[in-house]
């Protein structure tokens, strides 16, 4: 049932976006805020971080959570044995197969069970708690999270412009979001709600509600791997820093090249406004970086967090070095800095690729769900001590990706869908229960649109939850998450 | 296959290649007797392959030396003084014309003797012998405009060494790079079905082995190439007029270019090639279709169809097979070579084509965001080179390369582009005479750590999708409101600007351990003169556009690193025609000039005003 809102501005905002159009300013939202009256986010009491882990490429969901019940399994089998390399993972219980190659699902064994606690209220357990559940056999730190309920499950999520039933769907009677299937637009249409070409991420305009409560604004919206709209704000910018924090321009101080006087020279070129556009803006990430830098690495350098264990790469049985959890050592050190970098509500990005397991999945989805397990445990132990503090509960982090992938095999892998389960995890997170309605495997099933899941939660719900979480108000959420009154659940209730 | 021109009645494409070449010369060189800078009279259209007017009177232009460097900035790895000079004496055309005639040269071929001086120490080629290759050609070649225009090539029809299945294909992905130089300057057919049937695509997109459909399993075609061949490599995803602007569908929003059945269909397609094989149609088996008993060179000779050729092949989807408005029925006997053929003529036939690869070249070359007219024109290239061929890509060059928007200076606050940090390297090499002490041109290497290095190594974007998109617009208000894009800026933020500066100081220092070195000896001289020296980097960096108040901060700063005064040996007093000795302090002195060099072009090199090429 939609609920569009009578206000022009409100549908104009709504429009741009849902029409995808490429270039268009979103001048609106500014306004928009201002005109809210509390422009500010409920920022007073602890601090609060939220932290996007977004797996590029679209993670094949379907073989990371599996209904292991007749019904699902049975066709999950059928539809995922093809040759050359079949993909279906096996029944709970399986022994693994020593004989068998690494990282097959003979090799892994079973499917790892879960048992979801299926509270009564919990918004999903009624459904969900007919079915059971495994979890891949690679995710051993997401299984005892799992079950020491701070981590929870999103089932079948992914954009959507209104809810759609299949038959809906099948009729093209409900507007359906732009560009699916399409690796760039979808990145975008996750991290802010458009394809390509949106400028603000959902992360962004969240940092932009709660900036003004941070002393230091220039640390609101960090990313840690890369630019990320998911992190880019109106007003608020995303602040890129590395593994060892940010990094220091050696020339503009000190002695340079025999001169003591250069160096200030060379700091006037490349910070000086410049009346060719691009030269001012290159100018102006220059003196961002610059004039952040000795505050933001003061702070940094003097919080640590114990670095990272290796991880087992499941293809070749070697310990290796785990980048993802490397990113969340950066975050979690820049959390405990928190006071001194005089933040008390930061969003932060983390990302890592590979997931478009076209071909080779058995292989490629074993190591990068090991890797993608392991950095979430490595980052749930570090939080339960940072700075001699727990801060669990001060910190939520959520999976995304492109997209889900198709129900069916190629052969060796599968190909890009839509529909996809997620994880949210965190001490303030109700954990151990499955949100939303988790769907029964193949096209036959109701929450499927051919050969993918049609989303029966969308991102807008699992924003606004956690944005509401946060700190923003309903109308701050309606305004950044424009499709949000059409969905009669605005919270997901996976956040006390 | 070239094609004839105004001299279709000649009995010989040859004979009239031969002719033309002649005219063209003898009216060329007759315009450049008259002088530089000047224009010059009418030459037939056919020379200029499909250019509109205006480039046709530019064409003709023989440039001043900052002209030439203007040129050379967006038409090679970067201007070097020889260059400038060289090209201050001929017209354009004539420059463009004998760089469509520069012979490639192999990266293959050097892998090859690459892997044989590495057997012979029992060590193996890697992807560093590639990146060595890169920088071979990127720095000395001669033939500059194709390294350009294969590195722009290779940043929309993209493999990458950072595919776990390509980093051990060093000679494969070598030979990709080869083909897309080789494709450069010929026919964009020709380029999009050699890049199709390259191996090292195949498995980069994951095509290679592709099987049809199967109904009673449930499974069905790999749909990745046919979703980036369609999306990135040739129409893009939507609607487009011939000037690059949208077309609107009826609620006013872009109008999409495919639907997924489209691409469903097109994957059809592309289904039954694998590996090739070997000579005879009896090589190509069940067995190596799935990869084994491999053909030695199979990581660089085109993918094979099998299904028609080999016994018991069923890796051809025989369905019908609907896209984009074509429709290939049922088939009794698989017909993948027809198929294919199919396919990539409805690709290279639809009309996004000329605007939606011509303004990426654009972009990679001259400016981000060139004008609608400008995209129009190079177009009208692609669509008809001026002898009814369509994607001729030397008319494409020449139609990029000569138009009025490429030549004629421009102040305006939104022209220009920031330059990519691969080949803000490849200027700063050139415009100091860098050379390889082993010849081997190594040393560099990976580059893509933003807090030490570029962020960009060539062949090595994070995806398909390169290092930045065509349409990335940075989260500037001001760029935002006008309506413009800035590629480049998708790789450039608070790390990484900071790690350019870093590497660009290390690296403008002259280092005897490096194979690569540069030759400051022409700036080294212009030491005792800091407003020559910074009227060079003016020269080559600028194109003579530094800006007066940057010229004097550098100017400035130059002056600071004093130059002690040459200490002589005290000595009975010499014969007056005796020479003056050697200082004694002739180290500090050298160090002192060598100083003044790093910081005319460091300060130079970090400005923004060098970083955005205008």
């Amino acid at each position: 049932m939609t609920n569009l809102n009578a206000s022009r501005r409100k549908f104009l905002r709504t429009a741009s976006v849902v029409s995808g159009s490429v270039g268009a300013a979103a001048a609106p939202f500014a306004l928009n805020l201002a005109t809210l009256g509390s422009a500010v986010a409920q920022t007073t009491g602890p601090y609060k971080a939220i932290v996007c882990l977004f797996m590029y490429g679209g993670n094949d969901a379907s073989n990371m959570i599996v209904r292991t019940d007749a019904t699902s399994f049975n066709v999950y089998t059928a539809m995922r044995t093809q040759a050359p390399d079949s993909i279906a993972l096996l029944a709970p219980g399986t022994a693994p197969n020593a004989n068998a190659a690494r990282a097959t699902p003979a090799r892994l064994g079973g499917v790892v069970p879960i048992a979801p606690k299926f509270t009564a209220g919990v918004p999903g357990s009624t459904p969900n708690s007919a079915f059971t559940y495994g979890l891949h056999p690679s995710m051993p730190e997401v299984a005892s999270l799992f079950a020491a309920n701070r981590l929870a499950i999103l089932a079948n999520a992914g954009p959507l412009v209104a809810p759609m039933t299949k038959a809906q769907y099948q009729a093209n009677s409900v507007p359906r979001p732009r560009a699916l299937g399409s690796h760039n637009d979808q990145q975008s249409t996750w991290q802010a709600l458009g394809p390509e070409g949106v400028k603000v991420g959902w992360g962004g305009h969240l940092g932009d509600l709660v900036a003004s409560s941070n002393a230091n604004v220039a640390f609101t919206s960090i990313t840690v791997s890369g630019n990320a709209v998911f992190s880019a704000g109106d007003t608020v910018f995303q602040y890129q820093v590395g593994g060892n924090g940010a990094v220091q321009i050696s020339g503009i101080s000190g002695n340079l090249f025999g001169s003591s006087t250069a160096s200030a020279a060379l700091r006037g070129i490349v910070t000086s406004d410049n009346q060719n556009l691009f030269a001012n803006e290159y100018a102006s990430i220059v003196k961002r970086s610059v004039n952040a830098q000795a505050s933001f690495q003061t702070a940094f350098s003097a919080s640590t967090a114990a670095a990272p264990t290796t991880y087992v790469q499941p293809s070749t049985g070697n310990a290796q070095t785990n980048g993802l959890a490397q990113q969340l050592q950066t975050v979690a050190r820049i959390i405990g800095a928190r006071g001194a970098l005089g933040v008390t509500r930061q969003v932060f990005f983390v990302s890592m690729g590979g997931f478009d397991t076209h071909s080779t999945q058995n292989s490629s989805q074993a190591d990068l769900l090991a890797r993608l397990s392991h950095a979430i445990g490595y980052f749930d132990t570090t939080l339960a001590t940072l700075g001699g503090v727990d801060m669990r509960g001060s910190v939520t982090l959520f999976t995304a990706s492109d997209f889900g992938r198709t129900h069916t095999s190629n052969g060796d892998g599968t190909d890009h869908g839509w529909g996809a389960h997620h994880f949210v995890s965190g001490g303030a997170v109700r954990g151990g229960e499955i949100f939303g309605t988790f769907p029964e495997f193949g096209p036959q099933g109701a929450d499927s649109a051919g050969n993918q899941y049609l989303p029966s939660t969308s991102v807008d719900q699992i924003g606004a939850t956690i944005g509401k979480w946060f700190g923003a108000t309903p109308l701050q959420l309606n305004t950044i998450f424009p499709n949000l009154p059409n969905f009669s659940t605005p919270d997901l209730g996976f956040l006390v | 296959m070239e094609n004839v021109k105004n001299f279709s009645l000649l009995k010989s494409p040859h004979q009239a290649r031969t002719l033309r070449r002649a005219v063209a010369a003898a009216v060329l060189l007759a315009i450049g007797a008259c002088g530089g800078g000047g224009g010059g009279s009418e030459l037939p259209a056919g020379d200029l392959g499909g250019t509109g007017p205006q480039a046709a009177a530019l064409a003709v232009v023989v440039p001043t030396q900052t002209e030439a460097a203007r040129f050379l900035t967006q038409a090679t790895f970067g201007p070097t003084s020889a260059e400038i000079q060289r090209l201050s004496g001929m017209s354009y055309a004539q420059w463009i014309e004998e760089q469509f005639g520069k012979p490639q040269t192999l990266h293959r071929i050097y892998m090859n003797q690459a892997a044989a001086d590495l057997a012979s120490v029992g060590q193996q080629l890697s992807r560093a012998n590639f990146f060595d290759s890169y920088w071979s050609q990127a720095i000395s070649g001669e033939d500059q405009l194709r390294q350009r225009a294969a590195f722009a090539l290779s940043e929309i029809m993209v493999i990458s060494f950072t595919d776990a299945t390509l980093s051990n294909q060093p000679r494969g992905v070598s030979s990709y790079y080869d083909m897309l130089a080789e494709n450069a300057f010929g026919n964009f057919r020709k380029l999009i079905e050699d890049v199709a049937l390259h191996p090292m695509m195949g498995i980069y997109l994951t095509w290679l082995g592709n099987q049809k459909e199967d109904a009673a399993t449930g499974r069905v075609p790999d749909l990745n190439f046919a979703r980036e061949i369609t999306q990135l490599f040739t129409i893009g995803e939507w609607m487009l007029n011939a000037d690059g602007s949208y077309i609107l569908d009826s609620s006013g929003k872009p109008a999409v270019a495919y639907t997924g059945a489209d691409l469903a269909g097109l994957a059809q397609v592309f289904t039954g090639f694998s590996w090739y094989a070997g000579p005879n149609t009896s090589d190509r088996t069940n067995r190596r279709y799935f990869g084994n008993d491999a053909s030695l060179e199979r990581d660089w000779r085109s993918m094979q169809a099998y299904n028609e050729y080999a016994p018991n092949t069923a890796f051809h989807s025989v369905s019908p097979k609907t896209f984009l408005g074509v429709t290939i029925p049922a088939q009794t006997k698989a017909d993948s070579e027809g198929d294919l053929k199919i396919a990539l003529d409805t690709l290279f036939n639809h009309p996004n084509v000329g605007p939606f690869i011509g303004k990426q070249l654009i972009q990679r070359t001259v400016t981000s965001n060139p004008s609608p007219a400008y995209v129009g024109r190079v177009t009208a290239a692609f669509n008809d080179n001026g002898s009814g061929v369509r994607g001729d890509m030397k008319a494409v060059w020449r139609a990029i390369l000569l138009d009025p928007e490429a030549r004629d200076t421009n102040s305006s606050s939104t022209y220009g582009k920031l330059r990519e940090p691969v080949v803000r390297l490849g200027n700063f090499m050139r415009a100091f005479n860098a050379s390889s002490t082993s010849g081997r041109y190594t040393g560099i290497g990976l580059t893509d750590d933003p807090a030490t290095s570029l962020n960009q190594t060539p062949v090595f974007a994070p995806t398909v999708f390169n290092f930045f998109r065509p349409g990335y617009v940075p989260t500037s208000k001001v760029i935002t409101d006008a309506g413009l894009v800035a590629p480049e800026m998708q790789i450039t933020h608070d790390v990484s600007v900071a790690g350019y500066m870093n590497y660009m100081r290390n690296i403008v220092t002259v280092n005897t351990t490096r194979d690569i070195r540069q030759n400051y000896s022409a700036e080294v001289a212009l030491a005792g003169d800091p407003a020559a020296l910074v009227e060079r980097m003016n020269l080559l960096l600028f194109y003579g556009q530094m800006p007066d108040a940057l010229k004097t901060q550098i100017v400035a700063a130059v002056t600071s690193r004093t130059v002690p005064a040459p200490v002589y040996p005290v000595s009975t007093a010499p014969a007056a025609s005796a020479p003056l000795p050697e200082p004694t302090n002739q180290a500090a002195i050298d160090t002192a000039k060598l100083d003044r060099v790093y910081l005319a072009v460091f300060l130079s090199m970090a400005s923004p005003d060098y970083l955005i090429q205008k």
